[in-house]
This record gives C-alpha cells, sequence and structure tokens, in this order.
C-alpha cells in the first residue's frame, strides 16, 4: 500500500492514508493495523485522515472498530486532520463529537511524548 | 410545464472495486448536469452505499450482477434505482443511527439522510434501492 504513511515516535503510531477508504480498502488498511499494533508496544493512534477525498460507511466502522480495541486495552485513539469529506461523512452519523479529534500540529506532539 | 426525463442504465459486476467504480462512473455522468459539488458528493455517497451493500450482501459475498438505473429531470430532482438479483433485503433492513460502537449497519441511515426519498422494494426477482433527490433550480449546470 504506496499511499499507506506509517511512522512511530515514542509510543505512539501514526498513520496516514492518501485515497479513498471505501470497502476496497477497509479491509487491507485493517490488517495493515493490525500487523502494526501486534508489533512493539503501542499506547497511541493517531490517524491523519487530511488526504482522504471520500470515505464510507465501512471507513466510518474501521474507526469504530480501531477506537473500540485502543479504548478496550485502555489506550488512546485519535483523529487528525479531517478532510472535508470525512467531517461530513462523520458529521452524517453524529460521530464527530465521539472520536477525539486533534485540531493541530501543537495538539498531535502532546499526544506523542 | 412537463419536463424532460433522461435515463440511463449503468451495470458491472459486484466486486468491491467494480461497485465504486460503478457509483463514481454515474457521479461523472451526473457531473454534466449538476454543477454543486456538494450535491454530487451526497449522490456519490449514496451511491457508493448502495453499491457496497449489494457486493456485500446480495449474493452471499460472491460477485453478481448489479445495476443502476438513472432518471434525471434537469432543473428539478434525479431518481436511482440500485438494482440486484440476489438474495434480496428480508426484513432485516433498519434506516436508523446505530450506537456509536457498531462497526456497521450506518449505510441506509446515510442514504435516507442524503436522499429527498430512499425505499428498498423487491418487484420481479429484482431488489431495488429506489432515491429520489430534488435539486434546488441554483444547483444545475445552465
Amino acid at each position: 500500500m504506496e499511499n499507506l504513511t506509517i511512522r512511530r515516535e515514542g509510543g505512539a503510531l501514526l498513520l496516514k492514508y492518501a485515497g479513498e477508504i471505501t470497502l476496497e480498502m477497509t479491509g487491507d488498511l485493517k490488517r495493515r493495523l493490525d500487523r502494526e499494533l501486534g508489533e512493539g508496544d503501542v499506547a497511541v493512534v493517531v490517524i491523519d485522515l487530511s488526504a482522504v477525498p471520500f470515505m464510507d460507511s465501512s471507513g466510518i466502522g474501521l474507526l469504530v472498530s480501531v477506537n473500540t480495541r485502543m479504548k478496550s486495552a485502555g489506550k488512546a485513539f485519535y483523529l487528525y486532520q479531517l478532510s472535508p469529506a470525512v467531517e461530513k461523512t462523520l458529521g452524517l452519523v453524529q460521530l464527530i463529537g465521539f472520536f477525539t479529534v486533534l485540531p493541530d500540529q501543537a495538539a498531535l506532539a502532546g499526544v506523542c511524548g | 410545464m412537463e419536463r424532460a426525463v433522461t435515463r440511463k442504465v449503468f451495470r458491472t459486476i459486484s466486486h468491491p472495486g467494480d461497485s465504486r467504480r460503478l457509483a463514481k462512473e454515474v457521479v461523472d455522468y451526473l457531473a454534466g448536469h449538476v454543477a454543486d459539488g456538494d450535491i454530487l458528493h451526497d449522490l456519490d455517497i449514496i451511491l457508493t452505499e448502495a453499491c457496497a451493500n449489494v457486493c456485500r450482501h446480495a449474493y452471499g459475498g460472491e460477485p453478481g450482477p448489479l445495476e443502476v438505473r438513472l432518471a434525471v429531470t434537469p432543473g428539478a430532482w434525479i431518481e436511482l434505482e440500485i438494482v440486484d438479483w440476489g438474495q434480496g433485503f428480508g426484513s432485516g433492513v433498519r434506516f436508523e443511527n446505530p450506537g456509536p460502537d457498531a462497526e456497521g449497519g450506518r449505510g441506509m441511515y446515510i442514504m435516507r439522510m442524503l436522499a429527498s426519498d430512499c425505499r428498498v422494494q423487491r418487484r420481479d426477482g429484482e431488489n431495488v434501492v429506489f432515491i429520489h433527490k430534488d435539486i434546488g433550480a441554483a444547483q444545475w449546470k445552465t
């Protein structure tokens, strides 16, 4: 998945996917994320959604599943920089407030300690 | 005044990638009629959700025929029928927004939110998601 950028900062795993998040992609993204979470100690997951021009309900399902997995392990999950399309899709199902969205780089740096 | 209706049919086989491409193809066509990008995005989401449902549920997870029938009355409305010949919706169609922790079940709710009217029908072996969307006169290309 050349559109997927993954980096680690301290105990944080930062993912950025550039492209549409639809049924076609969610399976691969979830498997890739599962593999990353199995390697080393990850206390925080951040997903950057700034370069996602389109997301459907399977993308919402992916975000919910990662959120549940992290929170049930007592860990943190954040979204970072929602594209307008992602903001609209999450807004439609009233989930903007359900996730914690980091507004800027300072907030991002704050959770990557 | 009676306005002319333009009709067009799009077909594919419901693999995930092909289902998404079919939705895009319909939206690209509609971009010839509708100027408003936000409305085109609404239609893109509706079509993508409906086609993904066919992909996942209609033929027990296997690919099968998928058709989009489009009717456009420029200046007024768009109607979409997303059609498959699979096992049908049964009584399991839910239009409500599930709880925040649910990983699925939001597709029909999203379609209903973005359409003026959204119904599921079974007729003569066809399973049809019917969508009507009123679009204000100013949002169309002239």
